[in-house]
């Protein structure tokens, strides 16, 4: 889905937990996730603290998607 | 360390008022094995009732939905109980002496995650695929209590315990019969394995367990596998009862607690033994659902083969997914430390077999041996007599709206089946 949606000329982040596996199948930008089982979610932490987390991904996400890449990129941070 | 297996060759089960095996026949008193199972607390709080069945190869029976299958086995001499950590008390098992009671099995089933269970035909098509299709079976059907839908984890754990309880209740009718035959096998010291073999290439086997949680688990003498780190074990603890199945996840390459028990890696590995290899040692290694535990784990499987001089190592996979990545990220840091690997696999391929196989990949994987592919279609005629219940077959993990068809049969994908694509390489299929 990465792919041709990116085919189609818009870019995509990957957001996901194996980033092994996005970079075997071809994803550019990719953001590293929690776990399998919920990937924007830790259901350890208090609601409050899962809510600053959350935002921290999805901020980080749209960061991801408005950076220039060259090649294959994990924003790790 | 070096442990003896005595086989008792069962060939035929009973309904008796008297438990005992003779001559070859088991015969079971089934509210004697249910009082045991009773005795354990959680089995009483979550599970309502048993229901027992026999079912016998070649008979018109499918067994479904089914959860585990068990060898049940007694410790004769030696340290150790049968499954250490969970029935027996925590000891160091893989020495001494065991009886085993083969060409049977305990099969639990019933509702517990109803599409991550599978099913064992007893004739037909679907028997072919299932290697416990030519076992004597002892059924343990399993009825929850009301309100078991929020506790799910307790309830597994129960059924779990259930099972290997029944199986150790008839394990221990073994004690005291003389075994048909008998096999004994041995795991030098690293020193003197060197020194007997010097010129044989040293081989292990790094055994990947499913450890996924949300009942994706395998327990290792009793401790939660997605607990722990890859470490080393003897191939014979293995062989008696160290590491147990507690998975509810797709049936066709689930490791029950049988493979274990029965791991042909471990059979092969043995076999070849001081003739054309040095089989050093078994590593076990989990599948986490955290990318820094993949990373841990598969790290250290890559540090214990280079700490150990390996020649060699056979890897084999549970599961499916991303699970691949383990197997991938195994493969590739064993191999960068100069370690030749081959791998054991299956593959989603598609139901006409023309996708990728595996979600990862990676030059370095480059000696593969598949179980088969889990999307083959089959067809699953009626039988007379269904143990268990219907009700999951549409919704199982390989199953599709309909897969339950009017006239009784079951059009689905193989992945039902119990065993069908096993990773061990413990069933037929394959490909060249």
């Amino acid at each position: 889905m990465v792919k041709e949606i990116e085919r189609a000329g818009i870019p995509v982040v990957h957001m996901c937990t194996v980033t092994p596996i996005s970079m075997t199948v071809g994803a550019n930008r990719i953001v590293p996730t929690i776990a399998i089982p919920h990937p924007l979610g830790n259901p350890a932490l208090s609601p409050e603290d899962e809510k600053i987390l959350r935002r921290k991904l999805v901020s980080k996400a749209l960061l991801a998607l408005t950076t220039e890449v060259e090649d294959q990129t994990i924003f790790e941070n | 360390m070096k442990l003896e297996l005595g086989y008792i060759q069962i060939t035929d089960i009973q309904f008796s008022k008297e438990s005992k095996v003779e001559n070859g026949t088991l015969f079971v008193d089934a509210d004697a094995v249910k009082a045991f199972m009773y005795e354990d607390d959680d089995v009483k709080e979550w599970v309502k009732s048993f229901s027992f069945d026999i079912a016998k190869p070649g008979e018109s029976v499918r067994i479904t939905p089914v959860k585990d299958v068990i060898e049940p086995r007694v410790k004769v001499e030696g340290p150790g109980g049968q499954f250490p950590g969970v029935i027996a008390k925590v000891d160091t098992v893989g020495s001494g002496k065991t009886h085993v009671l083969r060409g049977m099995a305990v099969v639990t089933a019933g509702k517990i995650v109803g599409f991550q269970e599978g099913i064992i035909d007893m004739t037909g098509p679907g028997a072919d695929y299932t290697p416990f299709s030519k076992l004597f079976n002892f059924v343990v059907v399993a009825e929850p209590k009301e309100g078991y839908e929020d506790h799910k984890h307790e309830y597994e754990h129960a059924v779990r315990i259930a099972g290997l309880r029944a199986a150790t209740f008839i394990g221990e009718l073994g004690r005291n019969v003389q075994p048909d035959s008998s096999e004994s096998f041995e795991t030098l010291g690293i020193k003197e394995g060197i020194e007997k073999y010097p010129d044989l290439p040293r081989v292990a086997y790094v055994h990947m367990l499913q450890s996924q949680g949300l009942l994706h688990d395998t327990y290792v003498y009793g401790v939660d596998a997605k607990r722990t780190l890859t470490t080393i074990l003897y191939p014979t603890e293995t062989m008696d009862g160290a590491i147990l199945s507690g998975n509810c996840v797709s049936a066709c390459d689930k490791n029950t607690t049988y493979h274990h028990q029965n791991n042909p890696v471990v059979a092969e590995l043995f076999a070849q033994h001081g003739k054309t290899l040095n089989y050093v040692c078994n590593i076990i290694t989990n599948e986490n659902v955290y990318l820094a535990d993949k990373q841990r784990s598969s790290d250290w499987s890559a540090k214990l083969c280079r700490l150990l001089d390996l020649d060699g190592a056979i890897i084999s996979q549970e599961g499916f997914g991303n699970p691949d990545t383990d197997l991938i990220m195994n493969t590739k840091k064993i191999e960068l430390q100069g370690v030749k690997t081959t791998i054991i696999t299956d593959e989603y391929a598609g139901q006409d077999g023309k996708s990728q196989s595996l979600a990862d990949a990676d030059p370095l994987a480059d000696a593969v041996v598949t179980g088969g592919n889990a999307n083959q279609v089959i067809i699953l005629p009626k039988l007379d007599k269904v143990i268990g219940m219907l009700d999951y077959v549409d919704t199982i993990a390989g199953g599709h709206a309909g897969s339950l068809r009017p006239d009784g049969s079951i059009e689905a994908e193989i992945q039902v089946i119990t065993g069908a694509t096993n990773e061990m390489g413990f069933n037929t299929l394959s490909a060249r």
